[in-house]
């Protein structure tokens, strides 16, 4: 069994299509604005006047990937009042609706934004890493979607003996507050944790 | 105001932190707005013949997306629980899975989703002649029975056939049904739409090298792949941006050229060169300025391959003044088009205009990419003469691993001839009388006649206004039409919604005395019609059908599902009930069933040899079979049986580097230009191109030059501008640019609420514009044209070039009569008619304003109510 299962995202290759996001929802009988995985496009850069001309000055755009980071540190599952957020011994970390109480305290703690208020249910839900598949010795629906294979998943050393070890860029968090696990690779215009020289591009609603 | 203050904070923090998420999360998921898309307790009408339970079933993706995917849904007592993608075979590089995209993925929401149209229905306020037209697109719905519907259609056919004739009859965008043929025929329409103005100029000057692209492995040789005015990321789902990625990291250095910093850009460019919608001619003749001061055309290749580049080169018969190098050199107008000329004009800095074009000029090989977004400007042959003028200057054509082409939609990434590809269905084609060359319409090549009496698509709503049409040769002739008929099997055909001018489309629709449509939900061609009647899907057909995207595979779907409470399809079943009811023979407009159809595809699909030297069949066929679909034909042998190709849905031919399905367009031509002329009038690449330029002038809206010239468009940069010599903006100082957008297939997908989560229609805009007007990052606009208004949230990025707006095509038209605009962000709202060149659509020359907008915020897309005609 493995010990922290983990997903793996390649940087370079996603075209924010929300193939992924889609997938996850389709497979989850999710509403269309419950989701669990989303796909986030930053960028930055500038244009500025060379010769009664604009031009563009170091202008990247680059997306990103994320669902439930399943962190090592759960913040979520800490501060969970009625026990319904836990962390099984394969790492992935759940929520039982049953338990659920409602409060979406989660939601406010997660610094990944992952645990998705169902309105029409009353309690939390979110990325269960497709265990039910795993468990028949299928992929996660996120990963078999991807149509740049920018997904990956295993188990999180695994991962970054492949990979290294970087878990964080810009927008997310820094990866010391939770310890995600995640793994990712870097595009050459990534912007690190921290950074200010970018901003999200997305509209709230997408989120 | 609080939306708006929340994402200000956001924009401004790099992190998603706590607070930001959680106040994203209370704005947006607390809302009432669950829309009504969770139920799939929809209950089909008959699970006769639904797949068995929790099996997967290879399910049709039939759109117009750029694409073709593997789709599979899972049927659990005759309703659909989930989809998948492509897992037939293990993934690679070399044999990539299908995989779909968001919108594929999506299906299921379509064909079961609580909007799909159930009954046929009519205008509550309809009467015989139009009723009360005026209500057309806002009246109540009223259901009636196929019965009604039928005998409603065929007595207002009849007579309006019998008192105005068969040209009275429109169908927009769509060839007849065959009983309309049947029955003498209709006015269709005719132009080109996707690919733009590239059809004429590339038969013409290139012929049989006529949009000719490498096959996919052999990207992974070229040094430098330039996509101009492409972006695949987007455009052509599915594998295309996955094979770029192989050649870029087989070394290949991409540039890309266009308005957007696109997602295209962002994984594979290792350059992009911004340059103004309209005006890529310009920046091309810019650059051949620049290659032939420094003398660094391929003069060897121009001079033995090529005619017009000189005087000394140029064909008999032809002024030898109207070379194309003396025109750049400014020898007789007096213009040199200098990198400085082009620079003002394109908006692209003179010394990246220098830079790129010695890059082409001195890198081997090269493909050279000319997207379809540049030629669907007004004036858009400019682009294309000029663009493949200045691929071929660079001498890339003939050998390993070099292209001059256009390559997009579903053949993005993928050059050369299918490598399988289904039969023959056996149906007899039956034509339309009126427009006997006219075959769909799309790229209709033959003004030259005049025998036809069809419209072109940017005309067809002043058609009806006005009474008269532009008949190519023949000039304007009078026309009076009196129906709009969109009926058809299948989705698209939304011609009110995706041709230019929807204001005037709406009109011309309230004038006429009957709209009949078909559909599955109630799009914008359905919503202005009197009698609306409900389509099967794909998903629903019995007979199954193939599909086709790139070379290398083959899809065949099954049905998946039962037909859903009474929809009919709406080709083959209502046109035989119809022809009932109008005296003709059912036989007489479909001889064979669908079945039988599909059999003869399946009888005749073929596979390319192993060794790539022929075809041979794909499928073996047994006598049981052929007995269990109840069809007429005979066993035969072939690769792989039809029960496995049937249950997988899909054959792909395995490809590896160095198989024998090599593609290297224009190699004999190089070899011995003399043994193996092109189709052109001269045999050889016509840079000046006579043919081209009569073909045009016959076509009859405007002429141009046989030589790549700069004339601004209508409706172009220049049209920005009150006073061009001092730079003063007019009326509607920026540039739209429509792009293709994930949330739909064109207009297809629209209603989706997942799809409308995932992809909310901004309107993007450069902060270098947005910032002077008080507009910011996430606030309700206003964008509006000579032409029409829409209300959208605007995306202030630095990722689109100043001057230049950019919204995604095909958003259902939704008129808010109180607001005086559209509210959902269809660009034909904004794109008026230009009746151009071959007929093709200008959209990527229109001239907006964008404004502050004071009145209520509009709800996000996702939480808006579906279209649900019948309430029950």
């Amino acid at each position: 069994m493995a010990k922290q299962y983990a997903f793996y995202f390649d940087a370079n290759s996603c075209i924010d299509c929300k193939a992924c996001q889609v997938a996850c929802q389709d497979k989850n009988d999710l509403p269309g604005g419950v989701i669990w995985r989303k796909v986030i496009e930053y960028g930055g850069g500038d244009w500025v006047m060379q010769d009664n001309v604009m031009v563009p000055n170091g202008i990247f755009t680059y997306a990103l990937s994320t669902s439930c980071m399943h962190c090592q540190d759960p913040i979520c599952v800490h501060v969970c009042p009625s026990g319904a957020m836990t962390k099984r011994e394969d790492g992935i970390v759940l929520v039982d609706e049953d338990l659920c109480l409602g409060c979406r305290y989660c939601e406010w703690a997660c610094p990944y934004g992952a645990p998705a208020y169902r309105p029409e249910l009353g309690v939390m839900s979110k990325c269960t890493f497709c265990e039910d598949l795993l468990a028949a010795g299928e992929n996660p629906a996120c990963v078999d979607a991807c149509v740049t294979r920018a997904l990956d998943y295993g188990e999180l050393s695994e991962l970054q003996a492949k990979y290294g070890d970087l878990a964080e860029m810009a927008p997310l968090p820094d990866a010391k507050l939770t310890s995600p696990s995640f793994v990712l690779t870097s595009y050459r215009a990534s912007q690190a944790t921290g950074s200010r020289v970018g901003k999200i591009i997305d509209l709230a609603e997408e989120f | 105001m609080e939306e708006h203050s929340k994402l200000e904070n956001v924009g401004r923090d790099d992190e998603i932190n706590r607070r930001s998420f959680l106040k994203w999360s209370a704005a947006v998921g607390g809302t009432a707005a669950i829309a009504s898309q969770l139920s799939f307790g929809f209950v089909p009408a008959n699970t006769n013949r639904a797949a068995e339970p929790g099996k997967w079933v290879f399910s049709a993706c039939w759109h117009n997306c750029g694409g073709r995917c593997a789709n599979y849904a899972q049927v659990q007592d005759g309703v659909v629980v989930r989809q998948k993608t492509d897992d037939t075979h293990p993934d690679s590089p070399d044999y990539p899975q299908q995989r779909g995209c968001a919108r594929g993925r999506s299906q299921r929401h379509q064909v079961l989703g609580v909007d799909r149209l159930k009954y046929p229905m009519k205008r509550a306020h309809w009467a015989p002649g139009g009723g009360d037209k005026e209500l057309r697109g806002v009246d109540d719905w009223v259901r009636i029975s196929w019965d009604e519907a039928l005998d409603i259609i065929a007595s207002e056919t009849r007579r309006i056939i019998d008192t105005y004739g068969n040209k009275a009859i429109l169908t927009p965008r769509l060839s007849p049904s065959r009983i309309l043929n049947a029955l003498g025929g209709a006015m269709q329409s005719w132009g080109v739409s996707s690919a733009g103005a590239w059809p004429q100029p590339s038969a013409l000057m290139a012929g049989n090298l006529n949009l000719s692209a490498p096959d996919r492995m052999t990207y992974r040789k070229a040094n430098l792949i330039v996509l101009w005015g492409s972006d695949p990321a987007w455009s052509s789902a599915g594998d295309p941006t996955y094979n770029y990625q192989q050649a870029r990291n087989a070394g290949a250095k991409f540039v890309f050229v266009g308005p957007l910093h696109s997602n295209s850009v962002q994984t594979l460019a290792d350059e992009w060169i911004p340059v103004r919608p309209g005006t890529d001619a310009a920046l091309l003749l810019g650059m051949a300025y620049h290659m032939i001061d420094n003398d660094l055309q391929d003069q060897d290749f121009l001079d033995t391959y090529t005619l017009g580049f000189d005087a000394d080169h140029m064909l008999e018969g032809t002024d030898p003044e109207e070379n194309l190098k003396d025109y750049v050199l400014g020898t007789y107008d007096g213009v040199p088009k200098t990198p400085e000329w082009a620079s003002e004009i394109c908006g692209t800095h003179p010394r990246t205009i220098r830079q790129f074009a010695e890059e082409i000029a001195r890198t081997r090989p090269t493909i050279f990419i000319g997207g379809a977004a540049p030629a669907r400007t007004q004036n858009g042959q400019q682009f294309v003469q000029a663009f493949l003028t200045v691929g071929w200057m660079t001498g890339n054509v003939g050998f390993d691993g070099a292209a001059v082409c256009n390559n997009y939609h579903s053949s993005a990434s993928y050059g050369g001839p299918s490598l399988v590809k289904p039969g023959g269905s056996g149906l007899e084609s039956l034509g339309n009388p009126l427009f006997p060359r006219g075959g769909s319409g799309y790229a209709f090549a033959y003004p030259e006649d005049t025998d036809f009496y069809a419209v072109a698509y940017e005309e067809m709503w002043d058609a009806i206004l006005n009474k008269e049409f532009t008949a190519t040769v023949r000039g304007k002739q009078p026309c009076d039409i009196r129906m709009i008929w969109t009926v058809t099997h299948g989705s698209g055909g939304n011609a009110l919604n995706q041709v230019a001018g929807i204001m005037k489309g709406i009109e011309a629709y309230r004038s006429v005395e009957f709209v009949v449509s078909s559909d599955i939900v109630l799009s914008t061609r359905s919503k202005y019609a009197d009698v609306v009647l409900p389509d099967t899907t794909p998903w629903e057909d019995e007979a199954g059908g193939f599909l086709t995207g790139n070379p290398e595979v083959l899809f065949f779907y099954s049905q998946v599902i039962s037909p859903l409470y009474e929809a009919k399809d709406c080709g083959y079943w209502f046109e035989r009930e119809l022809a009932r009811r109008m005296g003709l023979d059912p036989d007489a407009i479909y001889s064979s069933t669908p079945q039988q159809q599909t059999f003869n595809q399946l009888a005749g699909a073929s596979v390319i040899k192993e060794d790539g030297s022929g075809y041979e069949p794909l499928l073996t066929i047994t006598a049981d079979d052929i007995a269990a679909m109840g069809v007429e034909g005979k066993p035969q042998g072939g690769r792989i049986s039809l029960s496995e190709f049937k249950e997988k849905g899909v054959y792909q031919v395995e490809r590896k580097p160095g198989d024998s399905f090599i593609h290297t367009p224009g190699v004999a031509f190089r070899q011995d230009p003399e043994a193996n002329p092109l189709s052109t009038a001269s045999g050889k690449l016509e840079i000046h191109c006579q043919a081209l330029s009569d073909k045009i002038a016959a076509y009859g809206f405007n002429t141009i030059p046989p030589i790549a010239q700069y004339n601004p468009p209508i409706e172009g940069y220049q049209a920005t501008f009150e006073d061009w010599d001092n730079k003063v903006k007019g009326e509607y100082p920026f540039q739209l640019v429509t792009l293709h957008y994930m949330r739909r297939s064109h207009s297809v997908f629209d209603n989706i609420t997942q799809l409308r989560k995932a992809f909310p229609e901004g309107v993007w805009m450069n902060p270098a514009d947005a910032e002077p007007l008080g507009i910011s990052h996430g606030d309700t606009v206003q964008v509006s044209s000579q032409h029409g208004t829409v209300i959208r949230p605007v995306i202030v990025t630095t990722r689109t070039t100043p001057g230049v707006v950019i919204l995604g095509e095909g958003a259902w038209f939704e008129y808010d009569e109180n607001l005086g605009a559209d509210k959902a962000g269809a660009t034909n709202t904004l794109c008026g008619t230009h009746p151009t060149g071959q007929g093709e659509e200008p959209w990527n020359t229109t001239i907006v304003r964008v404004d502050t907008w004071d009145g209520p915020a509009l709800e996000a897309d996702y939480t808006w109510p579906q279209r649900v005609p019948i309430k029950e």
